[in-house]
């Protein structure tokens, strides 16, 4: 075939000129191993930020958004008591927590789910008056579902029935409003009073028969006053004199006596209408107006997301038990459990708590077991619950807000996200891919830029490096002209010399090769060792960007943005793919040398020689 | 136009000659220029012969030389070798011929100068050896023929013009060919180098019975031929046995 000894001795003795050309390959090769590795370095840092599922053993995660969700399901499934409202109703989310139906039939949103939407998160209103005397410092933490609605845990079981689904469970992501504050004085002084109301009253005229009865009832009264006194004291009355009657002797000189006598008893005979008088008297109208002090408060009010997580499943869920970064896990028991809660090592060194440090929510003080270091993009949550203790603290008994679906294979993850949407009408189901173009910041710009750059780059760089070894093999093909003629001559047929040649630049190939991957492998060490940082930010779940948190212009830590540190791995492909450039460069240099000193005819080399 | 048939004994039986060539022609166009190199030659050599070739430059010698050698095929005429034509035949077929039949010694000796002596003649064996051993044995013998047994290892850049020429013989010889053809093969040498190297091919000829050609300006050289073909203009001038 060829001459091992005569290739052997061409590049050993040849040496310039094989170091050159290996050098052109390995630059080429290098910088190729360099660009993949770079490449698989961001791969590797979006696997670790935008995969976020696959680490918390989940492939997909079902939801129900305020965002509109358009189902063209139109079977009808037969869901569990609670689930649905009737098909084509568009209902399906009945008000407030009772009982709500899972998902709308047709999918999206209509008035009655904004209107259960908007009863769970009423609830955030504080009114102080019910907080305690004025004086009284108060904290109070309001969770509220945000715009991620809640639904009957039933929904777990019935993502469970579907065929490719090993594991579903339930979590609660909520969000949190924590105020804290001093009950204001609310007091307000209103003068009243102090106004002349006159009227004039008219009593009616007595009838004729009125004015009769009362003349005798008068005169019966004097008839018997008169009857019963035998002695007169002439002008010792003290009463007024009814006069008319003019003194006389034996008779006059006195008048009534009302003063010392029964004086009730002429009222007898007094009309009703004298009586008792009565008359509507109307306030014109007429508007009050005066300044109040407004209560001085000191509220003040942040936020946090809480999550509720089933502690009996360690493996999947909103957080594992793999994210656990100190301290111990919550207690599979109920009732231990109830006390405890888990806290990212963000939020805690946010606000610089310890594991055992105990956290006072609603006057309830939970023990921090645990640090939890949960991914980038998932729906991280600040503080974890036990689900159920989330649950009953937020009033939504039995109701959960996502579903965490593990797949048996990873072929199957969007056959089941498309019988979860089936069985589930108007969910939304989230799978990884979906997730990770979520992410943003430069990470996402350098993938993309590795994406869209890198493998033209790494094309380019090899492209370069194959034409400098093609070009030098060339050159010194040109230069072997009397030699090539002289082995056409004496008996080297052509394709003898092409593949003599071909032989000698496959070991410029593996020489190149081998110096590529010592030259990529240091460029990779380097970018690893230097570690330039990359931006990842997320808005985790398509819930994050328009929680409650953005209602009241913060921004909660499920906005999560991270540096990630740059690697360049070298994989074992890596190499392999390195090594076969360099002997695919050797190839092509060889093919143009080869080609060259083809052409060449033996008598044309004797005639260059002569 | 001379032919001339020369056979070594007048009694002996008449054998074919090694070479026929009948109004063999070539030309070239180079720049729309057609150069008739050579015009009509007719020439038969037998084997064993020692000749030389001479002219002045672009006489064509060297044409004729290409042409004897396989190296080249003629625009118009035949050209008969060991009995068969060459005119027509492949690259693979002279290559194969060339192998087999032919050695070359160049004026600028051309031996591949990243191989030690015994590397360069067993290097021309390669096509027709497999075993790396006996290319290696016979080249061993075949420099030691040429008196450079113990230069072996040396690359040609350790070697003197003389013995790399003697190398080159060695090269030429590896396959046991019919006929050496040697162009110039003391135009780089001095004349005590010379000397050598003409008696060192007269040595072998007698030994091995090889034809041998010898494309020369010398004079001294020529006069180791027992037969001169003069070539004037593409023809042959004269072809005398001195």
């Amino acid at each position: 075939m060829f001459s091992l000894s005569y290739a052997w001795n061409e590049l050993r003795r040849r040496i310039g000129r094989t170091i050159v050309t290996a050098i052109g390959l390995a630059a080429g090769v290098g910088l190729v191993m360099a660009i993949i590795g770079v490449s698989q370095g961001l791969s590797d840092a979006q696997g670790k930020a935008l995969s976020p599922l696959k680490s918390v053993g989940t492939d997909i995660i079902v939801t129900r958004t305020v965002a509109p969700t358009l189902s063209t399901a139109t079977t009808t499934t037969t869901l569990p008591n609670g689930f649905g409202g009737g098909p084509g109703s568009g209902g399906g989310f009945p008000g407030g927590n009772g009982g709500g139906g899972f998902f709308a039939r047709g999918g999206s949103l209509n008035n009655s789910d904004t209107a259960a939407l908007a009863a769970a998160n009423s609830s955030v209103i504080t009114d102080l008056a019910k907080l305690g005397p004025a004086g009284t410092k108060f904290t109070h933490d309001f969770f509220v579902p945000g715009t991620l609605i809640t639904f009957p845990t039933q929904a777990v079981n019935t993502v469970a029935r579907i065929k490719g689904v090993t594991g579903a469970v339930g979590a609660l992501s909520l969000d949190a409003l924590h105020e804290s504050g001093t009950v204001p004085k609310i007091t307000a002084s209103i003068k009243t009073g102090s106004q002349t109301i006159s009227t004039t009253v008219k009593p009616p005229v007595l009838t004729a028969a009125q004015q009769a009865a009362e003349r005798t009832c008068i005169e019966g009264i004097i008839n018997k006053q008169l009857g019963s006194t035998t002695t007169t004291v002439p002008g010792s009355g003290t009463g007024g004199s009814s006069g008319g009657t003019p003194p006389s002797g034996g008779i006059g000189g006195g008048g009534f006596r009302f003063g010392g006598g029964d004086t009730s008893a002429f009222a007898k005979c007094l009309t009703p209408a004298q009586k008792a008088y009565q008359q509507n008297v109307v306030i014109p109208e007429r508007t009050v107006t005066q300044v109040l002090n407004p209560p001085s408060t000191n509220t003040s009010t942040s936020t946090y997301t809480v999550a509720g997580i089933n502690p009996a499943v360690t493996g999947s869920g909103l957080v594992t038990k793999a994210q656990l970064v100190k301290g111990a896990w919550l207690s599979a028991t109920p009732s231990v459990a109830k006390s405890q809660v888990l806290v990212t090592t963000a939020y805690a060194s946010q606000k610089g708590l310890k594991v055992g440090q105990t956290l006072t929510i609603n006057k309830v003080g939970y023990t921090i077991v645990g640090l939890v270091n949960p991914t980038l993009t998932g729906d991280v949550s600040d503080v974890y619950f036990s689900l159920s203790n989330l649950q009953s603290l937020s009033s939504n008994t039995s109701r959960i807000n996502e579903v965490l679906v593990s797949v048996a294979s990873s072929k199957d993850v969007s056959r089941v996200a498309k019988a979860i949407k089936a069985a589930l009408p108007g969910a939304t189901v989230l799978t990884s891919a979906s997730l990770a173009d979520q992410v943003t910041g430069s990470l996402a710009n350098a993938r993309k830029l590795a994406n869209d750059l890198g493998g033209a780059l790494a094309v380019v760089v090899l492209l370069a490096a194959f034409l400098i070894a093609g070009l030098l093999t060339l050159s010194s093909v040109s230069k072997r002209v009397r030699e090539i003629g002289s082995l056409r001559a004496i008996g080297w047929s052509r394709g003898r010399v092409v593949r003599q040649i071909m032989a000698e630049t496959l070991g410029i190939g593996v020489a190149g090769g081998i110096l590529g991957i010592g030259v990529g492998a240091a460029i990779c060490l380097i970018i690893g060792a230097i570690g330039p940082g990359l931006s990842v930010t997320s808005t985790g779940l398509a819930v994050g960007a328009s929680k409650v948190s953005g209602l009241i212009g913060q921004t909660t830590s499920a906005t999560v943005a991270h540096t990630v540190h740059l690697t360049a791995p070298i994989h074992p492909s890596t190499i392999l793919i390195a090594f076969a450039g360099a002997l695919l460069g050797g190839v092509i240099a060889g093919a143009a040398g080869g080609w060259r000193a083809a052409r060449l005819s033996p008598a044309s080399a004797l005639r260059d020689l002569g | 136009m001379t032919q001339v048939t020369i056979n070594e004994t007048d009694d002996s039986v008449p054998e074919a000659p090694l070479y026929a060539l009948t109004d063999v022609t070539r030309s070239f166009t180079k720049g729309g220029v057609t150069v008739n190199a050579l015009r009509g030659i007719n020439l038969e050599i037998s084997r064993g012969e020692t000749i030389s070739l001479e002219g002045p430059s672009g006489s064509g010698k060297t044409t004729l030389l290409q042409l004897l050698g396989a190296l080249d095929s003629p625009t118009t005429g035949q050209i008969r070798f060991a009995g068969r034509s060459l005119e027509d035949e492949s690259d693979k077929v002279l290559t194969e011929i060339r192998s087999r039949e032919i050695g070359f010694v160049f004026q600028q000796f051309n031996l591949i100068p990243t191989l030690s002596a015994d590397e360069n003649v067993a290097i021309a064996m390669a096509p027709r050896e497999p075993s790396h051993e006996k290319r290696q044995t016979r080249a061993q013998e075949l420099l030691e023929q040429v008196g450079l047994g113990d230069r072996r290892g040396h690359l040609p850049s350790r070697l003197s013009g003389g013995e790399q020429q003697r190398v080159a013989i060695a090269r030429a010889l590896a396959n046991s060919p019919e006929v050496i053809i040697a162009d110039e093969p003391t135009g780089n040498l001095d004349s005590a180098n010379a000397k050598e190297l003409m008696s060192l091919l007269d040595e072998l000829q007698r030994r091995s019975g090889v034809t041998i050609i010898i494309a020369t300006h010398d004079e001294e050289v020529a006069g180791h031929a027992r037969r001169r073909i003069r070539i004037r203009d593409g023809s042959l001038a004269s072809d005398s046995r001195p």
